[in-house]
């Protein structure tokens, strides 16, 4: 019966956890923030397609930092260095950028 | 040496400045309290057409935690530097992360992102300022858990406490996310950290599931304005329902928005549509389908008529464009179902489900918001014109055919004489609706920017003449938005203010409240 998914989530286990898993400033790596912020729009026909372009990684960098345009600029607070360096150096040099 | 910050607290001097920026320091740690230009520059960026010197940020400080937020609220009065809290930062179009005035610290509260607790048998959460959408719908697809919340469109990137706190609104059952928050922690102007509701007990356990407490609810109070920092929130989640059936039902003509609004408003009222019916307009769905305007119109002023006509046929795209959800079991989703078809055929209106909604990525990313599910596919609006210039003007309708007919006719012909297309879309409330209309302009034109300034000046005056308000606004006409509700309301909201932040340190000129 359908309706038992309905009542099915209720009156299972209370749980009371810290922290989700993406914690900004602590993006697993470039790949992962690739596919939750990034792939939003770049793999969406929404933002212009960046990888195979070879696109400076510096450039990269700059832009998601400046914004450009109607792109929002992102804050050290929302993507750390670290996160950022790496996942431009993907788009960059074409590596990895996994997709579920 | 002096300060390098570039736009200094009014009435600060370089070094008392320098002063409060050392102990904000000594609380936050160095790497935490940013005041060189350059690191600024994420901050800075608004889509408002105004100069960005307008919102200069002094600097940024990024706690982590309540109480170095109450210290830095000690540090705040002691030296009567403004402080402007944001949560995600994302208020795109209505101000991003840029303070409500030139010459204030942001307090940015992006890294305190925990996800406190998840009650799966309440269906209840309690999260941090700095949670994403994005990061919360994450959590309860790795918890198994079938659990559902409402999101605005940028869902991916923005969160429920920066949206909640500006009363944002999204696309669920829960759409109306103010209403389904229960419970709120706030650090107030002295360092006192009240908890609204049941929350103010000590050893309650029932923050999160009843919203009055005892005495005054205050939770209202600390939506759109400034009277202290959210730090944390409780939000009602809903149970996924074993049958969920996204639909769109697209209209011929501009005019048909009166006979829409009066089928579907009873439905929306006795719950049989129980999410936020969305009645989006062609140039809304075509920049998302997406469409380029320079394929149909490339000449001066608005797009006229003809060309959107054109685009209708082309990409089987509605005048009007209605999204709403059955959320059910199959049995009465089935019996619901049967009450859309006969609303759709008496109305003249082309049901679009699921399974026909294939192609269009329009459709897709409404039928994802319906359930929840975070994406960023509405960015595609800002590939209609380019230059990534927007401002929300967001007046509030009766959910009447007639009115919103009445509005939808004033805010094009005011947009059309600025050269501005008509891009909106109603959001059904109960009995309201959100009239939001995107004024989309190219931001590096000085021109344009300065039409899109006089265009929302004039939409927002001749509306309010009308007995119109603004449901929420962006930071730069904020004191004239606050101006068409009238003398008391502010004149009590400044007995608020002087009562509970009397330095006048939290966010002065938000939502036009200040000393
Ligand atoms: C394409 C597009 C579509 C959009 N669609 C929607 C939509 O469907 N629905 C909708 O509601 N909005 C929409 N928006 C507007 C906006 O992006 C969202 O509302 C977004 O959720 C707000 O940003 P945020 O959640 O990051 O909040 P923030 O930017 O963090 O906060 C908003 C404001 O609230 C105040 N504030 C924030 N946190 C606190 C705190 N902890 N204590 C005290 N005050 C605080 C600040 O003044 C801040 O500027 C859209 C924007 C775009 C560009």
């Amino acid at each position: 019966m359908r309706t038992r998914a309905w009542a099915g989530c209720l009156g299972v286990l209370t749980l009371a956890t810290a922290a989700g898993s993406a914690v900004a400033g602590q993006w697993r790596d470039g790949a992962e923030l690739y596919q939750k912020v990034c792939g939003h729009c770049h793999e969406a026909n929404v933002g212009p397609v960046l990888k195979g372009r070879g696109l400076p990684p510096e450039y990269i960098q700059r832009v998601v930092r400046m914004g450009n345009r109607a792109m929002p600029a992102f804050r050290p607070t929302e993507i750390d260095d670290a996160t950022l360096a790496d996942v431009a150096r993907r788009i960059s040099t074409g590596a990895v950028l996994a997709r579920e | 040496m002096g300060s390098k910050s570039k736009a200094l607290p009014k009435g600060i001097s370089a070094a008392e400045f320098d002063k409060a920026v050392r102990e904000m320091r000594a609380i936050v740690g160095d790497e935490h309290v940013l005041v060189d230009e350059e690191k600024l520059a994420p901050y800075r960026k608004i889509m408002m057409p105004v100069p960005d010197e307008q919102h200069e940020l002094s600097a940024s400080v990024m706690p982590d935690g309540v109480e170095q937020i109450q210290r830095i609220m000690k540090v705040a009065n002691k030296y009567r530097v403004p402080v402007y809290p944001i949560s995600t930062g994302k208020n795109l179009g209505y101000g991003s992360a840029a303070p409500v005035q030139r010459g204030q610290i942001v307090m940015d509260l992006r890294r305190m992102n925990r996800i406190i607790e998840v009650d799966p048998e309440l269906c209840t959460a309690l999260v941090e300022p700095g949670v994403t959408y994005q990061q919360l719908y994450d959590y309860l697809q790795e918890h198994k858990l079938p659990l559902w919340f409402s999101c605005p469109a940028p869902s991916a990137i923005a969160g429920p406490v920066g949206n909640m706190v500006d009363r944002g609104v999204g696309y669920t059952p829960y759409g109306e996310h103010f209403m389904f928050s229960c419970g709120m922690e706030v650090v107030l102007a002295d360092g006192q950290v009240l908890r609204t509701g049941m929350g103010a007990m000590e050893n309650s356990n029932t923050w999160q599931v009843f919203k009055w407490g005892y005495g005054p609810t205050l939770d209202g109070i600390f939506t759109q304005s400034n009277f202290g920092v959210v730090t944390k929130m409780g939000m009602w989640l809903m149970p996924a329902p074993p049958d969920f059936r996204p639909f769109c039902i697209q209209y011929p003509n501009e005019t048909d928005i009166t006979k829409i609004v009066e089928a579907l408003r009873p439905l929306r009222i006795a719950m049989v549509i129980p999410n936020a019916v969305v009645i989006a307009h062609t140039l809304w769905e075509a920049p998302c389908t997406p469409v380029k305007r320079a394929d149909y119109y490339t000449g001066p002023g608005a797009i006229p008529d003809d060309a959107v006509k054109k685009i209708q046929a082309d990409h089987n795209i509605g005048a009007w464009n209605v999204y709403a959800g059955l959320y059910g079991t199959k049995e009465t989703n089935d019996a619901n179902w049967k009450i859309i078809e006969a609303v759709a055929a008496g109305t003249g209106g082309k049901i679009i489900t699921q399974e026909a909604s294939k192609g269009s990525k329009a459709l897709e990313y409404r039928f994802d918001l319906m359930k929840g599910k975070p994406n960023l596919g509405e960015f595609g609006l800002y590939n209609w014109r380019g230059g990534g210039g927007s401002i929300w003007f967001a007046p509030v309708s009766q959910a009447k055919g007639s009115e919103t007919l009445k509005q939808m006719q004033m805010a094009k012909t005011i947009l059309g004489k600025y050269g501005f297309d008509y891009v909106g879309e109603f959001i059904v409330g109960w009995r309201d609706m959100h009239h939001v209309i995107d004024l989309l302009y190219d931001r590096s034109n000085p021109e344009q920017m300065e039409k899109a300034y006089a265009c929302y000046d004039e939409l927002l005056h001749t509306f309010a003449k009308e007995g119109y308000g603004m449901y929420r606004a962006n930071t730069a006409f904020a004191e004239k938005v606050a101006a068409t509700y009238g003398p008391v309301k502010r004149d009590v909201e400044k007995r608020l203010k002087k009562a509970l932040d009397p330095n006048n340190i939290i966010a002065p000129g938000r939502c036009g409240i200040s000393l």
